[in-house]
């Protein structure tokens, strides 16, 4: 039987089955991306030390040497170094697609923090999640996204995704009166282009997720790139190794806050991945931006900002807020229906075929199902790598001091229960239903 | 004979052939020129 033309009257049980599982799936990868807004929306949190005078650079390098730590470290703990050398052995060809990803972010990320210190965060935050509008269109122009969807599921994604855009938009006007503007234009091409880099980065995510490599494997090579790409990126700017290691050195108190927040973004960002591979790059990608929408309660609520404004602002604010959740809330009810799920197998198919991946894999992996038949297990180097990781942060915790900005640890604990309720609950789904895969 | 035992010259071929490859290749060179604009 032909999947593509099955009638829903001649579904097997089988079939019935692989629909339920199919929904559980796409109800996992929408939690995973509402949990990865709320975790990518603490981490922008030390970007906040461009305004105390540290150099972009410097504060990018930092939290990547942090996304460094995290990304081997948690792939390490959650399911051990052998898993990703066996997800390696059957998709060799993706490593070079997970450095180019890793190369995308680095560079988008640093354009992100001359955007942040040119027009402010308020502003920069909603140009450049205009990756998201990209990202669908990659999804539908490329892996046949949305394709098989009947008009109600366009119109809920691509309607959704434009309201969230509207309600980024509105909330950057709100805020635009408190933002510095060192040098308007420049901070405006900074983030939009960091949108694009951003937008592409998730050709190489989808590819690899419709090939079947598991998301801790992908972050894993992800990672070299983006480490050795923000490398270049510093040595370049800074004029040389030399006057890098001095700038480093002369903000070395403040080091552990930066890669802090690498480390909580790439959780964040795992949980996107899931979101990508389960839910898709047209889902996935907008639900993980309303990191806005905890950007800005960081930003009200723990670092005192929009204090004293007015009643419009407020307005403003609260309304662009709302809007923005309007149009996560649509997108999540536009869930991929069999029809749909069906063109993604047989593009993943196609995938499978071109780089000479053996299919059984390929379909196990993209319903979440563990292949190979043995578990796979930890070792001394799993936990070598994790606690290398912990000593690394305990070592530049150690040296830190709290920086000389406005900082309310009430709020700030809240804020820290809700994601770790978040993390919690969103990781015992993945686990229970996909082992991670 | 398996993915990881394909000859790597033919890998990256396959890469190299792959239109959707060059997408971002170009996106990454294009936000390199604006970083060192910007800079």
């Amino acid at each position: 039987m032909d999947p593509l033309t099955a009638r829903r009257g001649d579904s097997t049980p089988s079939d019935q089955a692989s629909g339920g599982r199919l929904r559980t799936l796409q109800t996992i990868g929408i939690f995973c991306g509402l949990t990865a807004g709320a975790w990518l929306g603490a981490a922008e949190a030390p970007t906040k030390l461009v305004t105390i005078g540290i150099s972009p650079v410097v504060v990018s390098l930092a939290m990547v040497v942090g996304v460094f730590v995290a990304r081997w470290s948690l792939p390490a703990l959650i399911q051990g170094t052998s898993y990703i050398a066996a997800d390696l052995r059957q998709a060799p060809h993706l490593i070079v697609w997970a450095i180019l990803a890793g190369c995308l972010w680095a560079t988008a990320n640093t354009l992100t923090i001359f955007a942040v210190r040119d027009v402010g965060l308020s502003i920069a935050f909603p140009l450049w999640n205009s990756n998201s509008l990209l990202g669908i269109l990659w999804g539908i122009v490329l892996f046949d996204e949305l394709r098989g969807a009947d008009w109600r599921h366009w119109l809920g994604v691509v309607g959704g995704a434009l309201l969230m855009f509207v309600g980024a938009m509105t909330l950057a006007l709100a805020s635009s009166a408190q933002a510095p503007a060192h040098d308007a234009l420049r901070g405006v091409i900074a983030a939009l282009a960091a949108g694009v880099l951003w937008g592409t980065m998730y050709i190489p995510y989808r590819k690899a997720y419709l090939t079947g490599m598991g998301p801790l494997s992908f972050i894993t090579f992800f990672t070299i790139g983006e480490l050795g790409m923000m490398t270049a990126i510093a040595v370049w700017l800074s004029g040389g190794v030399a006057p890098l290691m001095h700038q480093l050195s002369n903000v070395s108190a403040v080091l552990f806050w930066l890669m802090l927040g690498g480390f909580v973004w790439v959780v964040g960002d795992l949980f996107q991945q899931y979101a990508v591979k389960y839910a898709g790059v047209t889902r996935g990608i907008p639900l993980s931006n309303t990191n806005q929408l905890w950007g800005l309660l960081w930003g009200i609520l723990v670092f005192g900002e929009l204090q004293g404004g007015t009643q419009s602002l407020y307005v403003k604010v609260i309304g662009g807020s709302i809007v923005m959740a309007l149009g996560a809330l649509v997108i999540a009810l536009s869930s991929v229906k069999p029809g749909e799920h069906e063109r993604w197998k047989a593009r993943a198919a196609r995938e499978a075929e071109r780089y000479g991946v053996d299919s059984e894999f390929t379909r196990a992996r993209v319903e979440g199902l563990t292949t190979g038949g043995v578990a796979p297990k930890r070792s001394w180097v799993d936990w070598a790598i994790v606690s290398a990781a912990t000593m690394t942060l305990a070592g530049f915790g150690l040296l830190a001091r709290t920086p000389d900005i406005p900082f309310r640890w009430e709020s700030c604990a809240v804020l820290l229960g809700a994601l770790l309720v978040a993390l919690v609950g969103c990781g015992l789904a993945l686990w229970r239903v996909t082992k991670f895969n | 004979m398996t993915p990881a035992s394909k000859p790597r010259v033919g890998r990256s071929l396959l890469i190299l052939s792959d239109v959707q490859f060059w997408i971002p290749v170009g996106v990454l060179a294009g936000g390199l020129l604006v970083l060192g604009w910007i800079h």
